[in-house]
């Protein structure tokens, strides 16, 4: 059975400069405004509430401030380990941002070229300078579990609403989870749990446009769990 | 242009190694999946379009009257060149082939060449004056590994669909290309020790070495080339032709054979 | 090769083109979306016997980095052709007409291209020609647009392009090789679907009404070419969309 996005009354596939709504205040993301009409930019879904929103289907991740990221460390410079964050931009990691006061000449040491980290975003300026920080318990060097990619558009929906699809999913599974903004997540746990939790993002990732994914996913994981004891 | 893999995902793709199994659920010998279009690009001579996995490489084979090589005056000319285009791969940069795809092409002469599946002196219409000229154009689509050879696979068969096109020229009527052998290459990778054949785009960048065997329908071998920084000992080479060949077989009797 | 002369050719029969086609009617198109594995985005084309591949790559890194603009994203077009393309085989890479044609069609696309959106990045656009029959441009471009999308690009709209000719003193659409060979102009021209122009190249010879009826002919032919682009798109996004039935679910092994 399939659903084309056209039929719902509250959400529609657009493609850019197509119109969205005559009132200029309903613009939201994914949106521009001209003569007082919204347009979308983008290819993708639109979402009608009270802004129109395009959810786009793909798109490259660009890093805002205080977004968690998982980053692989690049090159290092004098002070700083540049960090491929899945993004046109790289992310700095300054050597005063590590957790432990270093000298330049052990920077190497603790995080070397091909280093897995789990990080945050300090700052963006204009310019699309990032400035990460490993200043947080929560953070700092991948050692063990698994990292796997998924598009960053899904990351919203690998959250849900206040976290709801992230905890729920962390609790049932039993493993520990850093979800990056930027579509890479860190999965620890033991072998049976993390194969689990990594099948049941995928499947997040693959239906993340659809409605009552929610219900679904909870509903996997108990026919899951029951197979597997 | 390279990029970075994280020492998780080596760790990984090692740990999936030791299990003796490989990221994608393949055995260490098996090829991903194959398809071969032929006869794609109506304005060339002959063509085909070959998917290995996600991996899709066109080949255009064209063809006309010239001037043979001065020292072998009664021989038709192959020419092959690759263009590993920017729109393959984000490790493609634009401009003449750089060391790796005149390698790509070379190898790709050599299986052709080698194996003598077209008879060069059957090309000649006049002696030491007019030979005919083939020219083998591979065009990377989308690099997802194993690239070579899919551009090999490409080759012949766009080869065996060739029709020389004698009558545009005015040299009598268009006939079927006449090819005598269906050389197929087949790459292996080692790392950690294990040998495995058809890389995909992971396991090629964390590969220490490549091993490349073009055998022939009678199952010698044609064409070799080691590539790499690693080194392998003549037990795995042993190993890598001896499975080599039988892949070559297999997939020369599932799609080439008519 | 034998030459032809203008003459021997007939271009109308029956008030038909040499490939049956009236003078108002495009060449069949068949447009594909997310074609490759390894791009951001991607769109291959067939207008009548033109086979074109677009993919986008980008926003990304610039390499070189002194041509890096701290303000916006850098747009690149390369339009190429596959040696085995056209009928004598060409040397594989760029000449003058593929520097002149790139820029063209890059100067087609970049008015709607936000790219404000991504200072100190590029956007690259590939067009490659893998079967050539007359209006290869076009075709880059319409694919181009297409895959900038599939890209997540953010544009203010979509581009469309086409081309009309004269041949025997007629004003046709889209014309077709032996039309381009042989004909008396050529006026190619890319838009938005509002009827802004983009592109627009002429070369031959056309009095000025001729011109304006060109200009209308190819136009129209854009704002058709516009609704496939917009169909192609929106049903790939309807095949990835389909909500599946609870049974499949279960069945997720």
């Amino acid at each position: 059975m399939k659903y084309l996005g056209m039929d719902r009354m509250d959400r529609k596939v657009v493609v850019p400069g197509d119109l969205l709504s005559e009132d200029a205040k309903k613009s939201g993301d994914g949106t521009f405004i001209k003569d007082g009409k919204v347009y979308s930019l983008l290819y993708g879904l639109a979402n009608y509430r009270d802004k129109i929103n395009v959810i786009p289907l793909s798109g490259k991740y660009i890093p805002a401030s205080g977004d968690n990221v998982i980053g692989i460390v690049k090159d290092i410079t004098f002070s700083n380990w540049i960090v491929d964050i899945s993004s046109p931009y790289d992310g700095l990691l300054h050597i005063s941002e590590f957790p432990k006061r270093i000298e330049s000449e052990e920077m190497s040491k603790y995080l070397r070229i091909g280093s897995s980290i789990m990080t945050k975003v300090k700052d963006v300026d204009p310019t699309m300078k990032v400035e990460l920080t490993l200043n947080d318990k929560k953070l700092g060097p991948i050692k063990t579990g698994q990292v796997v990619e998924i598009s960053h558009t899904r990351v919203p929906r690998l959250i849900g609403k206040g976290g709801s699809m992230i905890s729920m999913l962390k609790k049932e599974v039993n493993c520990n989870i850093f979800v990056g903004q930027n579509g890479r997540i860190w999965i620890n746990g033991a072998a049976g749990d993390t194969d689990l939790a990594l099948k049941t993002i995928l499947l997040i990732e693959r239906e993340a446009h659809t409605n009552g994914l929610t219900d679904r996913i909870v509903e996997f994981l108990k026919k899951e769990k029951v197979a597997r004891s | 242009m390279t990029s970075v893999i994280s020492e998780i995902k080596k760790d990984f793709l090692y740990n999936l190694v030791l299990k003796g199994e490989r990221a994608d659920g393949r055995s260490f010998d098996q090829y991903r999946e194959i398809s071969i279009e032929r006869d794609v690009i109506r304005k060339a001579e002959g063509s085909a379009l070959v998917k290995l996995g996600l991996s899709q490489v066109l080949v255009g084979i064209k063809m006309q009257p010239g001037e043979p090589f001065p020292d072998s005056p009664n021989r038709g000319v192959i020419i092959t060149n690759a263009e590993l285009v920017p729109l393959a791969s984000p490790m493609f940069e634009p401009g003449p082939p750089n060391e790796v795809g005149i390698e790509l092409a070379r190898l790709v002469d050599r299986g052709v060449r080698e194996s003598k599946a077209v008879n060069l002196e059957a090309l000649c219409v006049v002696p030491g004056k007019q030979v005919w000229i083939i020219f083998i154009d591979v065009h990377i689509l989308d690099d997802c590994g194993n690239i070579l050879d899919a551009a090999s696979l490409g080759a012949i068969a766009a080869l065996l669909t060739t029709k020389v096109p004698a009558n545009k020229f005015g040299l009598g009527e268009d006939y079927m290309l006449p090819v005598r052998d269906i050389p197929i290459a087949t790459t292996a990778i080692e790392f950690n020790d294990v040998l495995m054949l058809d890389p995909g785009i992971d396991e090629e960048s964390i590969a220490n070495t490549k091993l490349t065997v073009i055998s022939s329908t009678d199952g010698s071998i044609c064409g070799m080339q080691k590539s790499g920084t690693g080194t392998l000992k003549p037990e795995q080479i042993y190993r890598i032709v001896d499975i080599a060949c039988e892949k070559a077989k297999e997939i020369r009797e599932k799609f080439l054979e008519v | 090769m034998i030459a032809m002369d203008e003459t021997d050719i007939s271009f109308f029969k029956d008030g038909l083109r040499l490939d049956g086609r009236r003078e108002d009617q495009l060449r069949p198109i068949k447009m594909e979306v997310g074609v490759l594995a390894r791009a951001d985005g991607s769109c291959y084309i067939e207008m009548g016997g033109n086979k074109v591949i677009a993919a986008v790559y980008g926003p990304r890194e610039v390499h070189p980095r002194h041509l890096q603009d701290v303000t916006r994203a850098i747009v690149r077009y390369r339009y190429n052709m596959a040696s085995f393309s056209v009928e004598e085989r060409k040397r594989p890479g760029p000449d003058r007409r593929s520097y002149e044609l790139s820029k063209v069609s890059r100067e087609a696309l970049e008015p709607v291209i936000l790219t404000n959106y991504f200072p100190r990045s590029v956007i690259d656009v590939f067009v490659e020609v893998l079967q050539a029959d007359a209006g290869t441009r076009t075709a880059g471009i319409n694919a181009a647009a297409v895959a900038l999308a599939d890209a997540g690009i953010p544009m203010k709209s979509m581009i469309s392009s086409c081309a009309a000719g004269k041949v025997a003193d007629t004003i046709v659409l889209d014309p077709m090789k032996e039309e381009d060979n042989f004909g008396q102009a050529d006026l190619p021209i890319a838009m938005t679907p509002n009827g802004d122009i983009t592109l627009m190249q002429m070369d031959g010879r056309l009095s000025i009404d001729e011109f304006h009826k060109a200009v209308e002919m190819a136009m129209k032919g854009a704002q058709d070419i516009y609704q496939m682009q917009r169909k192609a798109l929106v049903d790939k996004y309807s095949q990835l969309e389909g909500e599946p039935h609870r049974e499949e679910v279960q069945a997720c092994d």
